[in-house]
């Protein structure tokens, strides 16, 4: 299966076109992709190529930016980490803007993310009067997208974790803890959390074996005719 | 041609560039003024055997002598820069007109040549910049606007450097734009009346303009996939001339893309290009190879697919260091050797920004402010590279050990054990990249690409390392065909 990162499967016919031509450069259609990000943000998906487009648009005609896009853009992006998309974002956003307040709180939690210090993350993020709750605000299951990639990134280094610690990471206690480490096929048996074995947390010693392809045999093959 | 005896007995000229005074608003004027004063200037300081070399040359383009124009392009114009041109610009266009003609196609290609020198060898001024970029619009609006399509021929080489300093000037442009400090009331004042000279839509539009017509994605898509390429190729995309701006031009976004900081469409310019294959276009031309792979490894870079990356480096690096030998007298070798060192040193290129600073401004234009886009990526590349500064250290003592306590580790380490189960997930995360399988340069697969893995259970870390097993097939193979070779001969000397 090849795939290009994050596309999602339905992916709509006039957005693929805007992608994909110079339509893409056109400021008229900026609001078609504003309003797919809309989408995006309401149905959980991510289509970076697309939000990038947006990107696109705004770095050649500044006065188009609409900082709340970009903001989504980016809590969007943050949902995606460990991908790089949170940076190919960044790359497109001029200067002075990824100095200003909330972009710099986005950056501090894409740094805690990409860290794997999650729970200082959640920490953070519950901090400051909900300030951070409000930048996300408008993606919907924006906590849920950040715990479900925690979980990725703890089945891929454990193959069994004391329930506190985990607790901690997902920020999540008693029943919704439980209930959570159901959903994931993982079991809870005396305070400690068992994950079952997948091929990133197995940790096999491997041995790399030659592969003799066909052609190296044709001479071979070729002497038993004589 | 003989040129070189020609420049060994010719006089050396000392010319003098006149440096074109603005003071005035009105540039076209004063430009009128400056120009007419450097023809008269000019036309006795020409010597002999440039004349004689432009002679050749117009006539040379008059017949598309594609190869005799390869060797002027290539060998005398650099020779004869070097004798008289080393520190001064070449005779103004103007000064030269009454020998060609007044032939305005060859003017528009000898300018082309006339301001990449000056940008190459001199320092361009304002107006240079300017004009060197309506020069490029009249070239290219010859090539894309004229009825039906234009009967000229150039060498791959040319066609690839006019694009080449085509984008590079833009790039010059947009730095010379940020820095607003020393510039003069009257440089302000162009700038910000000119806003469309050198602006990032109209770069764009040429690049796509050419590749429409040239209908280079049809000719891709059909060596690919196979079909009929002459009714894929159209009137204008079969003629060599255009098919190669048009192929150059795909390269050419590639570069602009990466300069904007823009990687994934950067890597989707080269969709319906296919790096692997053997005859690819870009290997006609030396330094379009290069830059081809410079900027697909630097885009795979910022995307955080470093195997691809090193794969792309990798296959240019060795690709110049093999090749060496064969360009190190064509003037292009140097910009190879840059390219190639830069890539040693993985060294960031120069990005720029497209808007430059608002000169409508005072206060920006008081403060002097300058935008500095080389830094702004830096810094979120850097903070990436901060992120994993611990992972070396941490894989040079886990191999050391095929079990091992947290807490031990974490000690050896000198941070928390805490500390180190967040490490050793990130080191998890960071392990696993799309790695390019088959299909377009964006498409890949998840791969682990560490060659040492682990896991933790609980607070007991095992680790594991891939191993290379033994080769045997090779040496059976080998020896199996020598048996047969032994008894094949000893058959006929039986026989004999």
């Amino acid at each position: 299966m090849t795939r290009v990162a994050n596309t999602p499967s339905n992916r709509p016919e006039v957005i693929q076109s805007l992608i994909d031509g110079v339509d893409r450069y056109n400021p008229d259609n900026v609001s078609i992709l504003e309003e797919y990000l809309a989408t995006q943000c309401s149905n959980r998906e991510v289509d970076v190529m697309a939000n990038l487009a947006i990107l696109k648009l705004y770095q050649f005609n500044p006065h188009l930016i609409n900082d709340q896009v970009v903001n989504n853009i980016l809590v969007k992006a943050l949902t995606t980490l460990p991908e790089p998309d949170f940076n190919l974002c960044l790359y497109l956003l001029n200067e002075q803007m990824v100095t200003e307040e909330p972009v710099v709180r986005l950056i501090t939690l894409r740094d805690l993310i990409e860290q794997a210090r999650f729970k200082d993350f959640w920490n953070v993020y519950e901090s400051g009067d909900e300030i951070y709750k409000e930048l996300t605000a408008e993606v919907l299951g924006f906590e849920d997208s950040i715990r479900k990639n925690i979980a990725i990134a703890v089945a891929m280094t454990f193959q069994s974790i004391e329930a506190p610690i985990l607790e901690g990471y997902l920020h999540l206690k008693g029943q919704a803890f439980l209930e959570f480490v159901k959903i994931q096929g993982w079991t809870e048996a005396n305070g400690v959390v068992s994950i079952p074995i997948n091929k990133d947390n197995e940790a096999k010693t491997t041995v790399l074996t030659e592969n003799i392809k066909f052609e190296q045999l044709t001479k071979i093959i070729g002497h038993s005719n004589d | 041609m003989n040129y070189e005896e020609d420049i060994d007995i010719t006089n050396e000229v000392d010319l003098v560039v006149s440096a074109y005074p603005v003071q005035d608003d009105d540039l076209d004027e004063e430009l009128l003024a400056a120009d007419q004063s450097a023809q008269q200037y000019q036309e006795i300081q020409i010597p002999e055997v440039v004349k004689k070399f432009i002679l050749l040359f117009h006539r040379s383009v008059l017949e598309n002598n594609v190869y005799e124009l390869q060797s002027i392009y290539e060998h005398s114009f650099n020779k004869l820069t070097e004798k008289f041109y080393a520190n001064e610009s070449w005779p103004e266009p103007e000064g030269i007109s009454s020998l060609v003609n007044d032939d305005q196609v060859f003017l528009t290609l000898y300018r082309e040549l006339y301001y990449r020198h000056i940008y190459s060898r001199l320092t361009p001024t304002i107006e240079h910049r300017f004009h060197s970029y309506e020069n490029y619009c009249d070239l290219f609006n010859y090539i894309l606007n004229s009825e039906g399509p234009v009967a000229l021929e150039l060498p791959n080489q040319w066609l690839w450097d006019i694009i080449d300093e085509f984008i590079y000037q833009f790039q010059s442009f947009c730095n010379y734009r940020n820095r607003i400090k020393n510039k003069t009331k009257e440089e302000l004042a162009l700038l910000r009346d000119n806003s469309q000279i050198w602006s990032c839509y109209s770069v764009l539009n040429v690049l796509y303009s050419l590749i429409q017509k040239s209908r280079i994605t049809e000719q891709l898509l059909v060596s690919k996939n196979g079909g009929d390429m002459v009714e894929a190729a159209g009137e204008y995309g079969s003629r060599p001339l255009y098919k190669m701006l048009g192929y150059f031009s795909i390269v050419g976004l590639l570069r602009v893309h990466c300069l904007l900081g823009d990687f994934t469409l950067a890597l989707k310019m080269m969709d319906n290009i296919e790096l692997n294959k053997k005859q690819a276009l870009f290997a006609r031309v030396t330094a379009c190879h290069v830059t081809t792979y410079y900027y697909v490894g630097f885009a795979y870079m910022m995307m955080r697919r470093y195997a691809d990356a090193i794969k792309a480096f990798s296959h240019i690096l060795t690709f110049i260091n093999r090749t060496k030998q064969y360009h190190t007298r064509s003037y292009q070798h140097d910009q190879i050797n840059k390219k190639g060192d830069q890539m040693y040193a993985l060294l960031a290129i120069c990005f720029i920004s497209p808007n430059g600073p608002n000169l409508e401004d005072p206060e920006v234009i008081e403060q002097g402010v300058t935008f500095e886009p080389v830094q702004h990526y830096t810094k979120i590349f850097m903070a990436e590279v901060q992120h994993s500064i611990l992972l070396p250290t941490l894989r040079s003592y886990l191999k050391l050990y095929t079990t091992m306590g947290n807490a031990k580790l974490a000690s050896f380490l000198e941070i928390e054990p805490e500390q180190l189960r967040t490490l050793l997930m990130m080191a998890k995360m960071r392990s696993r990249q799309i790695k390019w399988v088959e299909g377009t340069l964006l498409e890949g697969e998840y791969q682990g690409t560490s060659d040492l893995d682990f896991c933790l259970k609980q607070d007991m870390i095992h680790v594991s390392e891939a191993k290379i097993g033994r080769r045997y097939g090779d040496w059976f193979l080998r020896n199996i065909n020598k048996f047969q070779d032994i008894l094949g001969g000893l058959e006929l000397s039986s026989r004999a």
